[in-house]
């Protein structure tokens, strides 16, 4: 073995450091030659200063021993890490992953290392690590409700004094923790130690069936359609046997289905439609029972939403029209009967003349469509049919975005050919829209009977639910044809495409007819069809179904603005002892002054209405403020955020589960190990590519001798008792001395 | 004092109408005044029920698209002939009937009819030359349209005399007093609206046909475009 080496990591300081030593040695001597001191004595307590000084010199060019080569065998030991994660308990070939690891550590490992003459320490790791012997592993089960691999490796380099050779982990790489893996990282470098992970488990995971979540909508008015739908995984080579799938209604079982989640690897939502007559919240827990399937793992089997049920405050809809058209007649007999939407319109009917329809007011529109945005504050939506370009001028399409964009309201544009034009390009309205004009409008007078072709996204919708009794999917394919449609190039970025042409395929796919997207706090929405009116009084039609649709688009594209506040909830992990992320805005009002701030009061309970955070903010208009709030137990919080009088201008529940994250996730995660090899110069392989431990063995070593090579043992020398008596040695003798030469 | 025109009715409607034969043969070879616009949004289907066939009062479905046109931005499209059984009724808004004689629909009729009213379709129907048969057999027939719904008089506050021009009172031209439209609703809708004293004649043919008898011809033109306005807002 080479010997150890001394150096200086900064010589630099003996270049300022030398100088310095001679000068207080030539200055000292010739200072007490001065003073009558004997040259023999002048020369002896100059150089014991000198020597001080050079012996700190000397620290300040920090001294180092360095090693080229690992201790021998005997002065260090291997951790190996044994994952005892639920995940572990993963059975393949009857056999579980846990037992796979001690298996292998057993009978291919443990004999090699040793055979190696290295010292094996075993821990067992879940959330923690402790360290255990081969009886405590063998009678372990793996039941940790979280894997922590950083905490572990800390755990394993931090217990004993001298760091070991190498890191050990038998694991399926399945993490759920990354609280410690700064921690476990840095440990791994500094000490210069590789982490060596050999993954166990299978690569196709257990059989899993999982309820990820619970949604609907947090406020619905009395009598509206809504939708509590389940969001279910399941992961599995064979079919899974049927199971049912129950909601409950504030405790009580009110829906039940049979669900059939066939074969592989799926994610799917599972719906319950509802509607309720009276004003109230409800809790709606939807939970499935597992069915009886060898092996089958479940992360959760519950999941909950809050609705609260509100007589709706009134949803006025401005009905703009170039001129007038029989689809306002239609869409008129559609609301009549409805209490909440109120349609009013506003029509051109001559050059010079507009005709008004349901105004609240004398003024009201009176000078025709609105030029201020605080004309526009009363209606939620603006309807927008038959216009042609020229119909609306460049400032009037600016405040048609500003009210979709800062005051949330919701804008449609409904209409044929002439109204989607090639004029639009480049409008403000365009920009507003969720789709693009395009100036290849195709040849005119071919168009035949057609259906709308709702897409996958829009039968899954409530937006297109028309009737309880029958699938969306049966409903349109039987409603009357239409004739005439308008077209568009493309959908932007980010809309959501609800209605195709069945037929009719443009340059970019087939033809879209009708298709949303969420514009600034607002949303917008074209319908690209021409006398939609022809659906109603069709003979074969149902005209409570139409009514449906145009009752349920209104309240979809009027939605948004429903709360003065959005409460949105970070994309995270919601569990109990955790922050959870929240951010608030404040949507802009009319009436609003610049750079004005709202204060108000957010405050969170818990289902037993326990206060468990409560702090006042200021929300700047239309900015975003982060805040959160710490859930001590599993439950359903509810948000509030409350003006200064305590009146509440937004609420949202959040609904915080104990999950087995554990089965979330089923399939070893090489790539997780491949990561923590890649960063500490370890290496990562599935242990039965591991034929021969010998060679593996061979291998951990190498890496050891390369981390070593090309990062030396650096060893501080200089910093310690005997140098720093040393110095204080020679300054106190020198004292003494001078003390007695000078005074004799 | 009954009259001897008045003693035989159908020979009396005949000679009123005489004028209009020449009316309906010099519009045949006139320029239609709606088109075949693929854009066009109003659309009339003028009705040929029980045994009328549609032509009384020839022109007076154009004279109507022609009114519509005039007094809006309207796309007019040309008039349909159409029955009551056709398939094309469902495709058709508006409806417009006339006739001078009494008349008696099938069930067949009846039912389209039904269906086309409740599903938002709306008929206008003006008896010709304020001849009393018509009308008396339309407020009989409509009846039988919606179980418990009758022919009703609209009063003068009825949303439907200021839907586009604003009329408050409408007189007689040959008898002292006010002439009101009737109608019948559907689920509180106005669904059909009947006129007996001559209120097609009075917005076409220049009124020849009852000239100085029922609805003035200022008054049918402003009733007529009411009426078409109103369908299309209600």
């Amino acid at each position: 073995m080479p010997p150890e080496t001394f150096t200086f990591d900064l010589p630099g300081a003996w270049r300022i450091g030398a100088p310095l030593v001679l000068l207080v040695f030539g200055s000292s001597a010739w200072g007490y030659l001065r003073r009558g001191l004997s040259r023999p004595r002048a020369l002896g307590l100059a150089t014991l200063r000198a020597a001080a000084v050079g012996l700190l010199v000397c620290l300040a060019a920090r001294p180092t021993w360095v090693s080229r080569a690992p201790p021998s065998a005997d002065q260090r030991t291997v951790m190996l890490l044994v994952d005892q994660s639920e995940s572990m308990s993963v059975e393949t070939d009857g056999r579980t992953s846990y037992r796979q690891a001690l298996d292998f550590a057993r009978v291919h490992l443990l004999p090699a290392l040793a055979a190696a003459g290295w010292r094996v320490q075993g821990f067992g790791f879940a959330a923690d690590a402790q360290p255990a012997d081969g009886a405590q592993m063998n009678a372990a089960a793996p039941k940790g409700r979280r894997t922590n691999l950083g905490r572990a490796i800390h755990r394993a380099l931090s217990h004993d004094a001298t760091p070991p050779w190498a890191v050990l982990a038998l694991t399926d790489g399945i993490v759920n923790e990354s609280a410690d893996n700064a921690r476990g990282l840095s440990a791994l470098v500094e000490n210069r130690v590789p982490f060596i992970g050999l993954a166990v488990g299978s690569d196709t995971g257990a059989r899993t069936l999982s309820l990820r979540q619970v949604t609907a909508p947090n406020v619905v008015a009395t009598n509206a359609q809504f939708r509590v739908s389940a969001e279910l995984e399941a992961n599995s080579d064979d079919e899974l046997p049927p199971f049912d799938l129950v909601l409950m209604r504030d405790g009580k079982p009110v829906q039940q289905k049979t669900v059939r989640p066939g074969p592989g690897a799926r994610l799917w939502l599972e719906s319950f439609t509802l509607h309720e007559p009276a004003e109230g919240t409800h809790q709606y827990l939807v939970q499935f029972l597992p069915p009886a399937a060898p092996g089958l793992k479940c992360a959760s089997t519950t999941g909950t939403a809050v609705v609260q049920v509100a007589s709706d405050k009134e949803l006025r809809v401005l009905y703009v029209q170039g001129a007038l058209t029989w689809d306002y007649k239609f869409a008129t007999l559609a609301v009549q009967d409805d209490p909440i939407v109120k349609l009013t319109g506003l029509t051109r009917t001559s050059k010079q003349s507009i005709f008004r329809q349901n105004v609240e007011t004398a003024g009201e529109l009176q000078y025709g469509f609105p030029t201020t945005l605080a004309e526009m504050a009363p209606f939620r939506v603006v309807v927008l049919a038959s216009l042609a370009p020229a119909d609306l001028s460049p400032a009037q399409q600016d405040l048609l975005a500003r009210f979709c964009g800062d005051l949330g309201g919701g804008v449609l544009m409904i209409g044929g050919r002439a109204t989607f034009n090639a004029a639009w390009q480049d409008s403000r309205l365009e920009h507003v829209l969720p789709v693009t004009f395009t100036s290849l409008e195709g040849v005119t007078g071919l168009d035949r009977p057609f259906r709308l072709e709702p897409t996958a996204a829009a039968l899954a919708h409530p937006l297109f639910a028309l009737a309880h009794d029958q699938s969306p999917r049966e409903v349109w394919a039987r409603l009357p044809t239409l004739t005439h449609y308008g077209r568009v190039e493309a959908a932007k970025p980010g809309a959501q495409v609800w209605a195709q042409h069945p037929d009719d395929v443009g340059p970019n796919g087939p033809r879209i007819l009708m298709a949303s997207q969420r514009f600034g706090a607002g949303r917008s929405a074209v319908l690209c069809v021409e006398n939609l009116w022809r659906w109603r009084l069709a003979r074969e039609a149902d005209p409570a179904q139409f009514d449906r649709f145009w009752r349920q688009l209104l309240r979809f594209l009027g939605e948004p603005s429903r709360q003065d506040v959005v409460i949105q909830l970070a994309d995270q992990e919601l569990r109990p002892q955790q922050d959870v992320q929240l951010t608030l805005e404040r949507r802009p009002q009319a009436s609003d002054l610049p750079g004005a701030k709202l204060g108000v009061h957010l405050r969170v309970e818990d289902e037993r209405q326990q206060t468990v955070t409560e702090q006042a903010l200021e929300l700047p208009i239309g900015q975003p403020v982060n805040v959160s709030f710490r859930p001590p137990q599993p439950g359903l919080f509810a948000v509030w955020v409350q003006d200064p009088d305590r009146m509440p201008l937004a609420s949202r529940t959040v609904e915080i589960r104990e999950v087995n994250v554990e089965f979330q996730e089923t399939r070893r995660t090489l790539e997780t190990l491949r990561q923590w090899a890649s960063l500490s110069g370890g290496l990562a392989c599935k242990v039965e590519e591991c034929t021969d431990p010998a060679e593996l063995v061979d291998q951990v070593r190498a890496r050891v001798e390369e981390l070593r090579r090309f990062n030396p043992t650096r060893r501080p020398a200089g910093m310690n008792g005997w140098i720093l008596a040393a110095i204080l040695t020679a300054l106190a003798v020198e004292w003494v001395l001078r003390k007695k030469w000078l005074l004799t | 004092m009954k009259t001897h025109a008045t003693q035989w009715p159908g020979l009396r409607a005949l000679l009123q109408c005489a004028p209009l034969w020449w009316g309906t043969l010099a519009a045949l070879a006139a320029e239609p005044a709606g088109s075949t616009d693929p854009g066009a949004t109003f659309f009339m289907g003028r009705v040929q029920y029980s045994k009328n066939d549609g032509n009384d009062c020839g022109t007076v479905g154009e004279e109507l698209l022609r009114l519509v046109s005039r007094a809006s931005t309207l796309k007019v499209q040309r008039e349909r002939r159409l029955k009551l059984t056709d398939p094309e009724l469902f495709e058709t808004p508006f409806l417009f009937m006339n006739g001078h004689n009494d008349f008696v629909l099938s069930p067949t009729e009846l039912d389209a009819l039904r269906t086309y009213l409740a599903h938002g379709g709306f008929l206008f129907v003006s008896g010709c030359c304020t001849n009393p048969s018509f009308p008396r057999a339309a407020r009989r027939e409509f009846a039988r349209v919606f179980s418990g719904e009758t022919v009703q008089q609209l009063a003068y506050d009825h949303p439907i005399y200021r839907s586009f021009y604003r009329v408050t009172e409408v007189r007689s031209l040959h008898e002292n007093r006010n002439i009101y439209l009737e109608g019948l609703a559907f689920h509180g809708n106005l669904v059909m609206v009947l006129c007996e004293d001559g209120l097609c004649c009075a917005f076409s043919m220049e009124n020849r046909c009852n000239a100085g008898k029922g609805v003035s011809p200022e008054d049918g033109q402003r009733l007529a475009l009411n009426i078409a306005v109103y369908a299309l807002t209600h």
